[in-house]
């Protein structure tokens, strides 16, 4: 999904009139969705849902809080496809909000408050700020100028948090409580069962990621991908693609922020490898292997990356070269990712769908 | 007042001498990551993972008995060959496509991992010295600096000279530069671009095998070696100008003295941190850098 | 293949006492899990960590094993990252069910492990570690520490050096980060108050490969004794780099971190280590009986020389027999009593663990390099190295 994909059937046309299109026009763009997704993505999706559901009534405690992590690794996986599926932007930093939220998150519970909205809160206030910063400043450039910029200033990030003692330092922050979330009153999530956790992050992140869905699949997708695909000539259609990366930008910052704000709370911990390259980089693959521009992708490639990880890690050290061959495997011949892949099979075997 | 010439004599002036020769070296490997990049749009993550094999490289021909001098020679060769493996296996068959940047960015990602796991297997995870073809300190105006590092300060320059005269004095290197702004156009002369690249990727690799073998007894042989360069690597090119010989260079000098004087007035730690801003701020104020690509007037 | 080794090396040992008649291995295996760092720039590390704990593990389990149950080894690579140390600590814990946690290295794997550690109810010790806030600031009931930690090096090598180096100018050098600083602060503090003189210090990045910002200070202040608390590639750089611009002399005297100068870095020094000093817990040479059966096993079995990691988390593994079998088990709470009061016989003689901070009380030695190998030149007991207990939380 790296390569420009051919348009979707069923959009509906471009307007005839290209002039600049009236609030009115493009408020109905954004509500009314123009097409629906291909079926057997709709498939995989639901039985994607089906295995996480049934998951922890079979794994057991440490395979449940695995998958937990890889979900939260997994949003930021869904940030990155984001902005590379749909904007063309390769974001080589989204660590940066990761971590940023969990070091947030982290701070806050230990000095500040046991409320988990208003943790909650904050982080996502502090991820917008810093987002809208940055990414004003970074899109702007082109292409691999974007990476750079992205990956510069999560390393930076990453240096700040190694060498600020008041912020733990390179030890870390450690000490962070297990919360227990309320939900109406009297009706809490206590974090300390490991299901209720499980199915608390599934659920919001089944919501992210619908909430991702129905905002790409609208008008403002359309936009995205236009830019993706000749961002040259989208002005030339009425729009100014600055404010569209720069949102789509801000949203996939949050949507790793998600993955940061947990963290610490099922680990206990925050270190400043959370801002690393491997993290960032990580997240890169796991939308490779899962399929870049799918959105079910990065989720499905997170989970199959950490629990491959996982297992390979018990039989050997070389997890590095066994990350690097898989890696490039994919890079060189299923560009596409596994749903790709999956999606491609389907189609031939003449199912509705390009 | 003289105390000031004297803080500038003791202090910073050794410094700068420093920061100098640092200065070439990353030089060195700045300068065939931003020609593997002008020619080929190709940003190489496996670079300093080629400096580390340079390096491991010195001290296997050293360890056979070979001296320094030969390994001098034969190091570069043999990384470049290695560069130029890489680029025949992996980047080639990933040019045509329209996403090439990110695409091989990634690619050359996997290939260090993988270089970096290779490397503990076959060598293991210790620290290997390399041992210096002379020792001894030479003294001028009172700063003190080793002859081996003179030494490769000479040869940095050296290199550096015999690149600029490749590209700009020799045929070779006009193709270079021409394939560098139009591809299609070489090729109706007739050239085999795929020799071109092959032949970028092969001197660039092993100008960085180069790096690793003249750095080798000063800074220690160990698998994650390649990480200290390449970070400070990418920050020249980007400041000098992705693609622009003349660019690392000036660049790599510059920010050799920025981070050298940088940690005489801020914590060292902090230095680091602001090579990274500087970097930051060229790509945004002038994402271009500071000179034009390779080819361009 | 790290698994299957030790599976087979049980299993070979089962048949070999059912062969000799013994039925001791009826009982199920004490497992210990081992998260340590076996890829990356610690692995080093990490190496002598496992060779240590598998010898003491063959031994003991060829006598017999903890009451008739033999030890069972799981490794795990924490690649010294934190969060992987603790998503492998939590498998080892709830997944492979390990009744015991070792074997992690750097203080923020430490920290963020013990904490794993209490909250599935286990016992973790490291054996590397040595950030005082380990049992200090940031103590935990679920946590102790076998080795000697940084104070309790810097008390036995500064009132070693003061007694016996007659300069008493001395420069610091710390990598910049928690445990670099806290090193350095304590060398400072100690030779302060041993009436030595500071005339300056510095804190390179971790992992600096160049050193020579420094070497203009370091020559104006003119020490007599320059004390490092690098590790590992970073030390190698700044004493060669040292060498090169003529900063080592006859008059210099070298010391620091007993992580500084090891096995595993020596061998790239090219003599610029020579005549290190440091005061560590164990020495190749120490004069007992125990040491030279436990040096001649290793060398035999590893085809290599032990450092200090080796060596205490060899003698963990004796400690964990005494106290299992003291306590009759592996639950929580009377095996962290039975380790509490504990004193047992390691190759560097006895070591005896104080309870209100989970710190053993090791007899110290003072060590200088010659050559490639490790002399003991001094020696301090633990109860004067030891320090003063930190930890309120307990």
């Amino acid at each position: 999904m790296l390569q420009p994909s051919p348009p979707r059937a069923g959009q509906a046309p471009p307007p005839k009139d290209a002039a600049r299109p009236t609030v009115g026009e493009r408020l109905v763009r954004i509500l009314y969705p123009s097409h629906s997704s291909a079926t057997p993505l709709r498939w995989l999706a639901l039985a994607m849902l089906a295995l996480a559901v049934v998951f922890p009534l079979l794994g057991g405690p440490f395979y449940t809080r695995l998958a937990i992590e890889s979900f939260l690794l997994g949003a930021v996986a869904l940030s990155v496809d984001i902005l590379l599926g749909y904007a063309g932007l390769l974001s080589l930093g989204q660590a940066a909000y990761f971590g940023l939220a969990a070091y947030v998150s982290a701070l806050m519970y230990l000095h500040v408050t046991q409320s988990f909205w208003l943790v909650a809160l904050t982080a996502v206030a502090v991820v917008a700020v810093f987002s809208l910063v940055l990414g004003a400043v970074a899109i702007r450039a082109k292409g691999v100028y974007f990476a750079l910029i992205t990956f510069g200033a999560a390393e930076i990030l990453s240096k700040i948090a190694h060498n600020t003692r008041a912020i733990g330092g390179s030890d870390g922050l450690i000490g962070i409580p297990v919360p227990s979330i309320p939900l109406l009153p009297g009706v809490a999530i206590d974090l300390h069962n490991n299901v209720a956790f499980y199915y608390a992050v599934l659920c919001v992140l089944v919501l992210i990621y619908l909430g991702t869905r129905r905002i790409l699949d609208t008008g403002f997708g359309a936009v995205l991908r236009a830019i993706r695909d000749n961002s040259d000539r989208v002005p030339y259609l009425g729009y100014n693609a600055f404010w569209y990366k720069l949102f789509a930008y801000i949203m996939a910052a949050q949507v790793a922020a998600f993955g940061g704000l947990i963290y610490p709370l099922l680990r206990g911990f925050v270190a400043p490898h959370l801002f690393g390259f491997e993290v960032s980089t990580k997240a890169v693959v796991m939308s490779l292997v899962g399929g870049v521009g799918t959105l079910l992708g990065p989720l499905a490639g997170s989970v199959i990356v950490t629990f491959l990880e996982s297992l390979v890690g018990s039989y050997t050290e070389r997890h590095l070269l066994v990350l690097g061959v898989i890696f490039i495997v994919f890079v060189l011949f299923l560009p596409d990712g596994l749903i790709g892949l999956a999606r491609r099979l389907t189609a031939a075997r003449g199912k509705a769908g390009p | 007042m003289e105390e000031l010439l004297g803080y500038l004599h003791v202090v910073v002036l050794p410094q700068v001498v420093d920061a100098l020769i640092i200065g070439v070296a990353l030089a060195l490997v700045a300068l065939g990551l931003t020609m593997i990049f002008g020619l080929l749009d190709v940003i190489n993550l496996a670079h300093g993972d080629l400096y580390m094999l340079g390096g491991y490289a010195a001290f296997t021909l050293l360890g056979w008995g070979a001296g320094y001098w030969s390994a001098l020679v034969l190091v570069p060769i043999l990384v470049g060959i290695v560069g130029w493996g890489l680029e025949e296996l992996g980047i080639r068959p990933l040019l045509p496509r329209a996403d090439r940047a990110i695409v091989t960015l990634l690619l050359t990602f996997g290939v260090s991992l993988i270089l970096r796991d290779v490397a503990q297997v076959v060598w293991g995870t210790e620290t290997y010295a390399v041992a210096a073809p002379f020792t001894g300190i030479a003294s001028f105006a009172d700063v003190f600096v080793p002859t081996y590092r003179i030494f490769v300060f000479g040869v940095g320059v050296a290199a550096i000279f015999a690149t600029w005269w490749l590209l700009y004095r020799t045929r070779i290197g006009a193709v270079l530069r021409a394939t560098a702004v139009d591809p299609p156009m070489v090729a109706s002369f007739g050239i085999p671009i795929r020799w071109v690249y092959g032949f970028t990727f092969l001197y660039g690799c092993g100008l960085a095998g180069l790096a690793g073998v003249l750095l080798g007894p000063i800074y220690a042989v160990f698998p994650t070696m390649g990480h200290d360069f390449l970070v400070m690597a990418f920050a020249v090119v980007i400041v000098g100008g992705m693609g622009s010989v003349i660019g690392a260079v000036v660049a790599a000098l510059l920010l050799a003295q920025v981070q050298g004087l940088a940690s005489l007035w801020i914590p060292p730690v902090w230095a680091e941190t602001l090579v990274y801003g500087v970097m930051l701020l060229v790509l945004v104020a002038r994402p271009a850098g500071l000179f034009n690509r390779l080819g361009e007037a | 293949m790290l698994r299957t080794s030790t599976l087979l090396c049980s299993v070979a040992i089962v048949a070999l006492a059912s062969g000799l008649g013994l039925n001791a291995y009826a009982a199920d295996p004490i497992k210990v899990g081992i998260v340590t760092p076996l890829s990356g720039s610690y692995a080093p590390i990490g190496k002598q960590v496992r060779w240590g704990a598998e010898l003491a593990v063959k031994e003991i389990n060829a006598a017999g094993g903890v009451n008739g149950r033999p030890f069972e080894l799981l490794f795990e690579d924490e690649e010294a990252n934190p969060p992987v140390a603790v998503r492998k600590s939590e498998k080892l814990l709830q997944q492979d069910k390990v009744d015991l946690l070792t074997g992690t290295v750097n203080s923020g794997s430490t920290l963020a492990v013990g904490q794993v550690a209490e909250r599935n109810n286990r016992i973790l010790v490291t054996t590397v570690s040595y950030a005082p806030s380990i049992t200090g600031a940031q103590c935990n009931p679920n946590v102790f520490r076998v080795n000697a930690n940084a104070f309790m090096q810097s008390n036995a090598l500064t009132s070693w050096l003061t007694k016996n180096v007659s300069g008493k100018r001395y420069f610091f050098i710390g990598p910049d980060y928690e445990m670099g600083r806290s090193t350095v602060s304590a060398f400072q503090d100690d030779i302060k108050r041993l009436g030595g003189t500071d005339v300056g210090s510095a804190y390179p990045p971790l992992g600096a490969k160049d050193f020579t910002t420094y070497v203009g200070q370091i020559r104006a202040a003119r020490p007599d004794v320059i004390m490092t608390a690098t590790a590992g590639n970073d030390t190698v750089r700044l004493l060669t780099q040292l060498k090169e611009y003529g900063i080592l002399s006859n008059k210099l005297t070298l010391a620091g971190a007993a992580g500084a100068v090891t096995q595993e870095n020596i061998g790239a020094m090219g003599g610029a280590g020579e005549g290190f000093l440091s005061a560590a817990g164990y020495s190749i040479d120490i004069d007992t009986p125990a040491n030279k059966k436990f040096v001649t096993a290793f060398k035999k079995e590893f085809q290599s020389d032990p450092d200090l990691f080796a060596a205490d988390t060899y003698g963990l593994f004796y400690l964990f027999k005494q106290a299992i079998e003291k306590a009759g088990g592996t639950e929580e709470q009377k095996l962290r009593a039975a380790m509490e009061d504990a004193s047992w016989e390691t190759p560097q003689g006895t070591k005896k663990m104080r309870k209100g901070d989970h710190q053993a009380i090791v007899d110290m030695v003072v060590v200088k390099v010659n050559g490639s190998d490790f002399q003991t030149v001094g020696k301090v007991p633990g109860a004067e190295a030891v320090g003063p207990d930190k930890c309120e939380k307990f």
